[in-house]
């Protein structure tokens, strides 16, 4: 049978969650089953910064009941992820060995980049429309009971994504803190809200215009499910008539007409101002809730890597423009970064056979070309200890924590010498590559633009029909050429190919 | 939910839901006096008036009486409160005893000697050689069971159990010092030993009861006293530790706590010969602190339950109604495999009509089937030695996941259910004893099915118990599907009930307690709507139950827009029909017939786009709000006919149909002019013509081209 069934599951801050996923080249992706059981990690981690015994052992009870489920699907495979409630708490270690011993069941924390990435995977799998929607200027607001991501696309590209906080069950608990009365409550988070929103428009949001916001997330289900839409999509009066309803409403109306429980209605309320605030500052038209979660999200990228599913939609791409987007706000040169770009993809490429790495190191290769000069924008010199800074503190949507780290080295020691005890051989072969690529552009100016890059023998031929001056290339491929031929044994030769 | 009109919930709109009860068994009581029935058919409904009866005092008499106790008075949605109730009740009730014994005495016990069989009601009765046989079977049979008990200075009042048969007599030593001196004593009637005891002796059939034996030989238990009186007497007690839920929810802690200090429950019925001496009556009363609008003095042998065994009698099959073998569904006339005939289409079945055997099949086949891979089920009221329990306990043996939640709340099964469930637990299955503060009175069944294409589920979903042998009394139906999205629902449901959230959405399944009631009275205000709009409007829905305030409401209020509602109420209906400005468009009709009505069935005509609907949900406060029910619909056209075809049938019937007057009387319906319509009688016709009709088609001479076999695995 070429049927693959899969387990996702979630660790999430408020809910655990497991979906069962039935997938095939040529079928695709379709989830059988999908069970959530509410469970507060993250009032616990974000109040006293732990997990508590008591929560582990609910925690170990219900994963073990999904093991079961597994077993009873007999699924090949499963994935488990820990997001924001787990990856903060202090005794996150403790706790995955806990589980693994209990009920066998490994599960591996995310990043937010991963998490976000994974999500975003979920929404361009189950809409078709997706493509249509970025075509315009489309913001997604993720709202996480952790924390709220924002991701800004134009022209079907990314352009931007940023995790703000606090989240609806931060905004909740500060609410809880704080006595006041119910209008107060509103305008309070509104503010806190709006002082964050206010720096992201300044920086990214601009006067781009946005025609489509994309919620995910529970609380906007809840909310569209009370608008009654039949499709998945309402326009922004018909949201602002919702959210009007709700503020207007006291708690055990709001569980009467909602369908919700009591401890959700401030989760929802604190949401809605979320999206509303959202909303109103990015002018989206239109508000549409593809209804996926994260689950679907850790199912797809296992479909993907199964070829059950194949996006339409380049992701790398994605990665490359949020990339792309980091060296622009550090200024660095768009030209010369194409180019060192496009020839470290090209000589990744040519030296397939010999470097012996992942297609997914080519991507890491590419951000690193991206990259490398970001640093400049603090220190012109010191920048590669200021560029390794940078991508550390930076999230790169799509990137994992070890990744983004791979990338950072790389690009530190494309400045600074190789450092042969801390970095392990995988950096240092991104390393002399980008370093030759870098080389390859030295005089900025493109020079190599169309050339053509073969092994042969024991040397990396570049061949190029540039008819002018190479010789800064030339000494520039020298000087690199020592260390590229200790990692790989060949030799980078730049040869121009003259007009007779 | 809208606003309802505060002219429509008037407690006088209302009927009490006891006093409706007990018109419901006036009803079935009306069945026993019907002379164009056939006898034994006709014992077995003045049976069941006795055992209904029984249940309603144990559970609602036992009820209202606990409120009187613990000084709720709170009045219902008519307006009475719990004494006001009682009362009225047991009025009624003194009627309704009266009425049965008239109909036991007058009409059954000569019909029966007419056609052969004599019933000594007194011992006194017996003529010599049938006594010497009597005298012979208590020596032999019943002495050495019985523990006779007096009552004196040194013993104390005994116990005596709830709902046991026993006789009570004044005994007076012949050896006494003192004059007159007469001391209380009794003997219960062994249930261990058939209550009726045919005398072979004579050429013509004889039968006797128990009680009346004992009575006879009384002095040998009492050797060396006087027998001055003797009369059989029973009694029913507030013992049902459980307190029906409704109306009394706020109540609850307060009862259990007087539940508590109260070892025995108090008795609060006492059934007793008429003409009863005087002393034995007044001791009783004192002793049992029983009130004299509880006791019922009867006109003939107590707890009339036993016809039931009467009409087991073997010998007297012309004397009752031929019985309705199931038939089988047509869907099922072939080789195929349970699965392959379901893929084919959704299947209805209507129990008992047709048979019950392919759910049982469905679940053995699943059990065995290698593909399967997970079994899941809802079970409440299964029969002891159901071969659903062996069947689930099978797939866990060959390594399926198997959930079963059971339901331990089922009244009077408790411990019944829970030896199975320790059983299948033994066995593997994963077993969810019930749900904290919510009955899981839901019927479905879930197939998880790996198969070529994918995972695909199957589901069974029932308006009645997975009990094979209620089945055959019950008319239920049950839809058995691979519909995507009901699959989908079906493992939400599961989740659900294994503690996990609700779905993000239900696509097709509505779940009570949460979602059912806003369904209904949007169903029924869509309906509404309509009618004002001048489009047309329509409700049928056949149901067990009528008594939910809201719902009654509501549906008065689609009647007065001129919505046209017929309503087919088995049992307690709190709705007035035909009531002037009220409710003149609602028609409520009453079926009592041979098999029990159980299937709910609902239909809204939605300006010509019907929806049907079935469910495990009657409309009443309890299951709407404290049970776990499913609605589910009816999507496929064919089966959309066959249960419109249903509902129009039963609307037809003027046979065992009574109509609920203005006035809250149930009267038949005048024939004059029409055909006899049995509503339970055509279903069977039809099973079986239908079964004729497909054979038929397959018939190789009708079909006139013959088929080769090309796999000689069939062979």
């Amino acid at each position: 049978m070429a049927n693959h069934l899969f387990a996702a599951i979630d660790v999430g801050s408020f809910e655990l969650e497991m979906g069962i996923y039935e997938m095939s080249p040529k079928n695709g992706m379709r989830q059988i089953d999908h069970l959530r059981h509410v469970i507060a990690l993250g009032r616990e981690t974000y109040h006293t910064g732990k997990i508590s015994y008591r929560l582990v052992d609910e925690m170990c009870r219900v994963l073990a009941d999904f093991s079961r489920i597994m077993k009873g699907y007999q699924v090949e495979a499963y994935r488990a992820y820990a997001t924001s409630a787990m990856r903060e708490a202090i005794n996150n270690k403790i706790i995955l060995d806990q589980i693994q011993v209990r009920t066998g069941i490994q599960v591996r924390i995310i990043n937010n980049s991963e998490q976000r990435f994974l999500s975003y995977k979920a929404i361009a799998i189950k809409a078709t429309e997706f493509e249509k929607i970025i075509q315009k200027g489309t913001a997604i607001a993720d709202v996480g009971f952790g924390s709220t991501q924002l991701s800004l696309f134009d022209k079907e590209s990314l352009v931007t994504t940023q995790n703000i906080v606090p989240g609806v069950l931060k905004i909740r608990d500060i609410l809880s803190q704080i006595q006041v009365s119910g209008n107060m409550e509103q305008s309070i988070v509104e503010e806190i809200m709006d002082h964050e929103l206010i720096k992201f428009r300044k920086l990214y949001l601009k006067d781009r215009d946005i025609k489509n916001l994309i919620g995910i997330g529970d609380s906007i289900m809840v909310l569209m499910r009370y608008a009654g839409a039949p499709t998945n999509c309402i326009t922004c009066e018909q949201f602002n008539q919702v959210y009007e309803q709700l503020m207007a409403m006291s708690p055990s109306r709001i569980q009467e007409e909602f369908g919700v429980n009591e401890s959700y209605v401030g989760i929802l309320a604190a949401s809605a101002i979320i999206y509303m605030r959202i909303l109103q500052m990015t002018g989206a038209e239109m508000v549409w809730t593809p209804g996926t979660r994260l689950c679907d999200g850790i199912a797809a990228e296992y479909a993907q890597e199964n070829r059950c599913i194949k996006f339409t939609h380049n992701f790398d791409e994605d990665i490359l423009a949020a990339a792309r987007n980091i060296a622009k706000r550090y200024r660095c040169g768009a030209h010369h970064i194409q180019n060192v770009e496009s020839l470290a993809a090209q000589m990744f490429d040519a030296m397939k056979k010999h470097h012996g790495l992942a297609a997914r190191d080519q991507l890491l290769l590419c951000i690193a070309a991206v990259l490398y000069g970001c640093g400049k924008y603090i220190s012109m010199r010191n920048f590669g200890y200021c560029s390794y800074e940078i991508i550390m503190a930076t999230e790169i949507i799509g990137l994992s924590h070890a990744e983004r780290e791979v990338v950072a080295k790389v690009v530190r020691y494309y400045a600074e010498p190789f450092d042969y005890n801390k970095a392990a051989i995988h950096s240092a072969k991104l390393t002399a590559m980008l370093r030759l690529a870098v080389a390859l552009d030295a005089s900025y100016k493109q020079k190599l633009t169309g050339c053509r890059m073969m092994v042969r023998g024991d040397e990396l031929v570049i061949s190029t029909s540039y008819e002018g001056d190479l010789s800064l290339e030339h000494m520039m491929v020298q000087t690199c050429a020592p260390f590229f031929e200790e990692i790989f044994g060949i030799t980078p030769v730049l040869k121009q190919k003259r007009r007779v | 939910m809208a606003e309802i009109d505060a002219r429509f919930v008037k407690p006088e709109n209302f009927v009490n839901r006891e006093l409706s009860w007990l018109e419901f068994d006036y009803r079935i009581l009306e069945e026993a006096r019907d002379k164009t029935l056939p006898l034994f058919e006709r014992l077995k409904f003045l049976s069941i008036t006795a055992s209904n009866l029984d249940e309603f005092f144990m559970v609602r008499v036992a009820s209202l009486k606990d409120m009187v106790h613990a000084g709720y008075t709170k009045p219902d949605m008519a307006g009475l409160n719990p004494e006001e109730q009682l009362v009225k009740i047991g009025g009624k009730t003194h009627e309704l005893v009266a009425l049965q014994y008239s109909t036991y005495n007058r009409s059954l016990l000569p019909a029966l000697k007419q056609n052969g069989l004599r019933i000594v009601s007194r011992h006194e009765d017996l003529n010599e050689a049938e006594a010497a046989w009597v005298d012979e079977y208590f020596r032999a049979n019943v002495y050495p069971v019985l523990t006779p008990m007096a009552v004196d200075s040194s013993r104390p009042f005994p116990l005596i159990y709830n709902k046991s048969l026993n006789i009570a007599a004044l005994i007076h030593k012949r050896d006494g010092e003192e004059e007159g001196a007469v001391d209380f004593a009794m003997v219960r009637v062994p249930a261990v030993i058939p209550r009726i005891v045919e005398i072979p002796v004579n050429e013509e059939r004889v039968v006797i009861l128990l009680e009346e034996i004992i009575e006879r030989n009384l002095s040998a238990l009492f050797s060396g006293c006087d027998i001055i009186a003797a009369h059989p007497f029973r009694i029913m007690r507030n013992a049902d530790l459980s307190v029906d839920e409704e109306g009394a929810e706020d109540l609850l802690v307060e009862i259990e706590k007087l539940l508590k200090r109260r070892q025995w429950g108090e008795a609060i019925r006492l059934e007793i010969e008429d003409n009863a001496d005087k002393r034995i009556l007044k001791r009783l009363r004192k002793e049992l602190k029983i009130q004299p609008a509880d006791i019922y003095e009867v006109n003939g042998p107590l707890d009339l339950t036993f016809l039931m065994k009467m009409y087991g009698l073997d010998g007297f099959d012309h004397l009752k109604a031929e019985p309705h073998k199931p038939q089988p569904n047509p869907a099922f006339l072939n080789d195929d495999d349970i699965f392959t005939n379901i893929r084919k289409g959704d299947i209805l079945l209507h129990h008992p009509y047709e048979s019950f055997e392919p759910v049982v099949n469905f679940i053995q086949t699943a059990a065995r089937d290698p593909e399967v891979l997970a079994i899941k089920q809802t079970l409440y009221r299964v029969s002891g030695n159901s071969p659903i329990v062996a069947a689930l306990a099978e797939a866990a043996d060959n390594g399926k996941q198997v959930s079963v939640l059971v339901e331990l709340k089922a009244r009077f099964d408790e411990e019944n259910n829970i030896n199975w469930a320790r059983m299948l637990e033994k066995a593997g299955c994963h077993v969810i004893y019930g749900l904290v503060g919510l009955k899981t009175h839901s019927k479905i069944t879930l197939v998880v099915r790996r198969e070529e294409d994918g995972i695909r589920r199957y589901v069974h979903l029932g308006t009645g118990n997975y009990n094979d042998s209620t089945a055959k009394l019950y008319t239920d139906c049950g839809l058995l599907t691979c519909h995507p999205q009901i699959g989908e629902d079906a493992t939400a449901v599961f989740n659900m009930l294994s503690g996990y959230s609700e779905p993000q959405q239900w696509n097709q399944l509505v779940v009570a307690p949460i979602w059912l009631r806003k369904r209904f009275v949007r169903l029924i205000q869509r309906e509404t709507a309509n009618a004002k709009l001048g489009r047309p409007a329509r409700i049928i829905a056949k149901i067990n139950s009528l008594c939910d305030r809201d719902i009654i409401a509501t549906l008065y209020e689609a009647s007065c827009a001129g919505v046209k509602i017929d309503l087919i109420v088995r049992g307690i209906c709190g709705l007035k029909a035909g009531v002037p400005g009220l409710s003149e468009n609602i028609s409520v009709r009453s079926i009592v017939g041979n098999f029990l009505e159980h299937c709910r069935i609902f239909y809204f005509e939605n300006n010509g786009t019907p929806e049907y609907y079935m469910a495990s949900a009657d409309w009443m406060p309890r299951n709407l709000d404290r049970r776990v029910e499913i609605m589910f619909p009816i999507l496929s056209l064919e089966l959309q006919e066959k249960a419109m075809h249903i509902l129009e049938v039963q609307l037809e019937d003027n046979l065992k149909a009574h109509v609920l007057k203005p006035d809250g009387s149930y009267e038949k319906i005048d024939r004059r002019g029409k055909a006899p319509v049995g509503a339970q009688d055509t279903f069977c016709g039809e099973a079986k013509a239908a079964v004729k009709a497909h054979q038929a088609l397959q018939d190789p001479v009708n079909r006139r081209v013959f088929i080769p076999v090309e796999s000689h695995e069939d062979l």
